[in-house]
């Protein structure tokens, strides 16, 4: 860039400024961006600027099989891939009326906890680091690797693990796995503690985080705001609990809440969420040795195969909220029409839009990483 | 120091001894501490973060992140690249200093990976910047990411690291292919031509039938319009 090439452009005397953040910039989560106008330091107006991540998916998945669909979409949301697979396969299976065996339901759970337990560690990574903390960062990257190290163990991959078909899962779980996942979340747990003392307990990260872009509960309904974030305004709902799917309802957790509606009691829901994840897991593993069977159900040639005509809409509750799936098939062996409904294009869009009016410059980066939003998810 | 200077970079090494050991030195430096940019551009941006902490731990070969275009020397282009990120991904490059180097993480970058059918996404990264190396996998794991890290490394500490070069050389294709995807008027603030006279590395291919139709547009650039 060279000065010359550059000329200021006369504009009426104002205070008010102009600034981008991202999508190249530390304070962004991803490839996203945002405008905002600024007086002082007061946010006035803000404005995403989404599409830098749009590979459309919702087109590719229509040139492509029921099969070949499994392995594009855990890439809609990369840090918590699982629930994606997972709401594709319960899509598929609705629309054949499948059903689905015991012991795949309950690996499925497995998974998807697991899967929460590491989005989260990376939740708190970013959000410690916005505040100039680095040190959840990178204690929660070597404890979200001991996640990733079973996820290995089970399906091969790291983070890309396409585990799940329509029918079931692929592969049974390997010998002494589930002692292997109980000691590595009993070591998870103990460090929970530690956690607390470096970020939730705080006070550098509390007196940054409180009273923070609040939100009240009329106008999170109103702005369609789910999952955690939702239950940091005081309302109570998931999905699991709610419109149980897979085993949920067999399983025993309670719903943490806070009232506040701000950073911080976005922060503690996800904190407290830990120990009812953990909870879930530990009932898993109670309930996986006494389940035996099949671990797949019978499909016809994944090559020539064609799904009954028809459509459904299923949810799940991912780490980021609820995230649902509208899938249409005309009869053929590729879908008609996927729609993803993920929760993070609301939570990056208007929830960011509106809680930026008013907020310090410094607290937007805040903001955004406590919603926990997920560029590629509002990309697609 | 200031006789070096006068030289240009391409015949440092030919004409001066000391040059000569002087640019030995300066590649083992450089090849030493890496500062990558801090510029997630897809998927494969989530394995970097393991790559810099505590687990596998980049810091002790002398790699860290860095916000800033203008103090880092690897372009780290991790994943898909849309066409609205490629825009941003050019002029990032083209704000760093020279010496620098791209490297193509994930197999999105090397012929468009799974969206190879995708509208919305540039297929070929070297169709458009020269890549030093690339890292296959989607995603690769972090252990590969270190030993392609090391493999630039070695690149760099024997000179063979010359993408950057490679830019100043064939600006003409490089720009000819940005202005197929973008459109005729496509252009950036940087002087590519300015520098590649001041490092010495003007070719028959820098300048040609592109640049002539960027500089029939060119005219002095409007600060960007901010549409709130």
């Amino acid at each position: 860039m060279r000065p010359e090439n550059y000329e200021a452009k006369r504009q009426p005397p104002s205070n008010e400024f102009e600034l981008n953040f991202g999508p190249n910039h530390p304070g962004i989560e991803g490839n996203y961006a945002f405008r905002v106008k600024v007086s002082g330091d007061i946010v006035l107006e803000g404005k995403a600027d989404a599409g830098y991540l749009h590979r459309g998916f919702e087109k590719l998945m229509e040139n492509r099989l029921w099969i070949q669909n499994i392995a594009i979409t855990p890439r809609i949301c990369v840090p918590d891939p699982v629930p994606m697979e997972v709401i594709y396969c319960l899509s598929v299976e609705d629309l054949c009326g499948q059903e689905v065996p015991a012991r795949a339901q309950w690996l499925r759970v497995l998974q998807m906890e697991m899967s929460r337990f590491a989005a989260y560690l990376f939740y708190f990574g970013g959000l410690g680091s916005t505040n100039g903390m680095y040190t959840p960062h990178y204690w929660g990257m070597a404890d979200r690797d001991l996640i990733l190290d079973l996820f290995e163990e089970l399906c091969g991959g790291r983070v890309y693990h396409i585990y799940n078909i329509p029918g079931g899962v692929r592969r049974d779980i390997p010998d002494g796995w589930l002692e292997r996942v109980s000691s590595t979340f009993d070591y998870l747990e103990s460090r929970l503690k530690d956690y607390d003392d470096l970020v939730f307990r705080n006070q550098v990260f509390i007196r940054r985080t409180r009273g923070i872009g609040v939100l009240n509960q009329q106008e999170a309904l109103e702005l369609g705001v789910t999952g955690p974030n939702l239950r940091a305004c005081g309302l109570p709902f998931d999905v699991r609990r709610d419109d149980p799917y897979l085993v949920y309802d067999q399983l025993d957790f309670d719903l943490p809440t806070e009232d506040a509606g701000d950073n911080l009691a976005r922060a503690l829901v996800r904190r407290a969420d830990l120990f009812e994840i953990l909870r879930i897991i530990r009932q898993v593993i109670k309930a996986l040795p006494d389940i035996d069977g099949p671990i797949r159900a019978p499909i016809p040639n994944p090559l020539a195969w064609n799904v009954p005509a028809g459509e459904t809409y299923q949810r799940v509750e991912s780490s980021k909220g609820e995230l649902a799936w509208y899938v249409v098939s005309d009869g053929g062996d590729k879908p008609y029409r996927a729609h993803v409904r993920g929760p993070s294009q609301t939570h990056a869009v208007q929830v960011l839009e509106h809680l930026a009016k008013g907020a310090r410059l410094e607290d937007i980066a805040q903001i955004m990483f406590s919603l926990d939003a997920c560029p590629p998810e509002v990309d697609r | 120091m200031k006789n070096l200077e006068n030289i240009p970079v391409e015949q440092r090494r030919r004409t001066n001894p000391l040059a000569h050991v002087f640019d030995e030195f300066m590649a083992f430096c450089q090849s030493r501490s890496l500062f990558m940019l801090h510029y997630c551009t897809g998927c494969g941006a989530v394995e970097l973060p393991p790559v810099m902490t505590s687990r596998f731990d980049g810091e002790r070969l002398g790699i860290s992140p860095m916000v800033s275009p203008r103090q880092a020397d690897v372009l780290l282009v991790t994943g898909y690249v849309s066409v609205k990120t490629l825009k941003r991904v050019i002029l990032t490059y083209e704000q760093m200093p020279a010496p620098k180097y791209v490297v193509g993480i994930c197999s999105c970058t090397v012929n468009g990976g799974m969206y190879w059918q995708s509208y919305a996404t540039a297929k070929k990264l070297s169709d458009y910047m020269p890549v030093d190396i690339y890292i296959a996998g989607c995603m690769p794991r972090p252990e590969a990411v270190i030993s392609g890290m090391r493999d630039l490394m070695e690149k760099i500490r024997t000179g063979k690291a010359d993408s950057w070069k490679d830019y100043f050389r064939n600006y003409d294709h490089y720009l000819g292919q940005q202005q197929r995807l973008f459109g005729p008027k496509w252009q950036t603030p940087t002087d590519i031509i300015g520098e590649a006279e001041h490092y010495g590395l003007i070719t028959k291919n820098t300048r040609g039938e592109h640049t002539r139709l960027l500089e029939e547009h060119q005219k002095r650039l409007e600060p960007l319009e901010m549409r709130l």
